[in-house]
């Protein structure tokens, strides 16, 4: 397959980008975006015509969150429920033309060319998405009871592996599905409970902090979350913050 | 002075609470204004009207409605410039993300309400405060109330005598209609207890008489329509009244409520305007 590709260049996080226009051939239809970007990458070295392209990338197997490129309007690209990492050339036609830009968010300034900066998560997180008494080792089975349905809301939930997506889907560069999958999945749990409105309390300032735009319920996070967190995690968390507004303690 | 930090998901919550008293708001009156629609020269909306227009508890309310409606407005406002910041630089590349379109143009369809609430106000209210013309009804039982200079004065003489030798007296004998501007002014000034009110059901069946105002007032709540459809399942998600079992229901009742409100209000005038 013979791709034309657009691709985001940015020296650093203050030098001004702009795309920059290059053309691949002999790609296969099964290799992944990334796989392509690799061979692209190869071309550019061997053949000294510029830098490598910078992304990010990790496990190439949609658990760690790594990578995640702007794709043709889209976060992750053209298929439902995948990282870029799992995303095949076969969901492009040949000779197609594809754009390719770094996440946009204030929060996610530019490092190189197609990497930003996520910190920004890492930072939410710190200011409450942990339980911190010790737990202790795993206990036996159903020694601390979770009902059905709340244990597999909160593994659902728990499938969030915080790339980004939502944050460059939204219109508003809102983190709201991220925050709301990860208070879920620590809130709906019983080691989870004491500290659960003061965890939301904490990660939603925090997320005001860095920069994040608020939720306008475009759901485009949602349509575009490679693990496809739910909406409803959203819910929750703006009903356990106006729960924490009037000082109630209560998770549901 | 630092002001107090309002945080994101708080400004939200209040828009959603002010969004859902609208939502009220827009079912009565469509409810109200479905009286038009009645064979009865006026009898039941005109009654409506005064009520509306004398009684002190919807005095306050009308207060009430015209701040949560600039509420809303600033809040929404507020919203979205700081939205806007939190993405300095663009994409090069629309969005494609699968959502409502509705969802995606609520700041453009809320600034185009705007516009038209402001033609409204400008078409009613503002005939109601007196600041423009418009046609205006006398309530026949204030007369008994004139005193004997107000009884006794030429021009107001003038005023009940053109409407009387017109016949501009409703079908119930209730009001004394089809006084003009310049009457309600003679009116107001010679003889207050008349209290001269504005005549909406002749106004509203005048206006409507009018193709090109029944065009933009449908082309008015098209874009109301893609409002509704996005802020009446928004209230319950942003309240946190959102979940797996109750998401299918609110869908179903937004969709509904939406084509009521929506189909309520364009039957006045294609009614009106046919006829019927």
């Amino acid at each position: 397959m013979k791709f034309t590709l657009h691709i985001w260049r940015q020296e650093n996080a203050r030098a001004k980008g702009h795309f920059e226009t290059y053309e691949i051939d002999n790609i296969s239809a099964d290799c992944s975006f990334l796989e392509m970007l690799d061979q692209l990458n190869e071309k550019l070295i061997n053949d000294h015509i510029a830098h490598p392209v910078c992304f990010d990338n990790d496990c190439r197997e949609g658990i760690c969150g790594m990578c995640g490129l702007y794709i043709n309007g889209r976060p992750h690209g053209n298929d439902d429920g995948v990282t870029t990492c799992q995303l095949h050339m076969r969901h492009f036609n040949d000779g197609d033309e594809i754009w390719v830009e770094p996440w946009r968010a204030k929060a996610f300034p530019i490092i190189k060319d197609l990497v930003v900066d996520r910190t920004a998560f890492d930072k939410i997180i710190q200011a409450g998405g942990y339980i911190s008494a010790t737990t202790g080792g795993v206990p036996d089975a159903n020694n601390i009871l979770v009902p059905k349905h709340i244990a597999d809301q909160a593994m659902d939930a728990a499938a969030c592996i915080g790339c980004g997506a939502c944050v460059a889907a939204c219109k508003n560069a809102s983190a709201m599905l991220f925050v709301g999958a990860k208070v879920s999945h620590l809130n709906l749990l019983p080691q989870g409970h004491p500290e659960a409105m003061d965890r939301v309390k904490k990660m939603v300032c925090k997320m005001d902090e860095l920069g994040f735009g608020s939720c306008t319920n475009t759901y485009a996070c949602e349509a575009e979350c490679p693990k496809q967190i739910k909406r409803q995690n959203i819910a929750r968390l703006n009903r356990q913050w106006i729960g924490q507004l009037f000082g109630r303690d209560r998770n549901e | 002075m630092n002001l107090p930090k309002i945080h994101s998901i708080t400004k939200k919550l209040f828009v959603a609470l002010v969004g859902s008293f609208l939502l009220l708001f827009l079912l009565f009156h469509m409810t109200a204004n479905l009286f038009i629609l009645r064979h009865d020269d006026g009898q039941w909306y005109s009654d409506f009207c005064h009520f509306m227009g004398t009684n002190w508890v919807v005095k306050i309310f009308e207060i009430v409605l015209l701040g949560v409606i600039a509420l809303h407005i600033l809040l929404t406002v507020w919203l979205a410039i700081t939205n806007r910041l939190a993405r300095p630089v663009r994409y090069h590349q629309a969005s494609r993300s699968k959502t409502h379109p509705g969802s995606k143009l609520m700041m453009w369809t809320g600034v185009l309400i705007f516009a038209c609430i402001c033609i409204h106000f400008y078409d009613f209210y503002f005939v109601k405060v007196g600041v423009v013309k418009g046609e205006y009804m006398v309530k026949v039982e204030n007369l008994s109330k004139l005193d004997a200079q107000a009884m006794e004065d030429e021009a107001v003489s003038d005023v009940l005598y053109r409407a009387f030798n017109e016949g501009n007296i409703s079908e119930d004998g209730k009001w004394i209609r089809h006084i003009n501007y310049e009457e309600r002014t003679i009116l107001k000034e010679r003889a207050p207890e008349s209290d001269p009110e504005p005549d909406f059901y002749y106004l509203t069946r005048e206006k409507f008489s009018h193709l090109h105002i029944v065009i933009g007032y449908l082309v008015f709540f098209l874009i109301l329509f893609f409002h509704l459809m996005h802020a009446f399942p928004s209230v319950f998600q942003t309240l946190g009244l959102n979940n797996y079992k109750y998401n299918p229901i609110i869908e179903a009742l937004g969709k509904i409520y939406t084509w009521i409100i929506v189909l309520g209000f364009t039957a006045v005038p294609i009614l009106v305007y046919l006829g019927l």
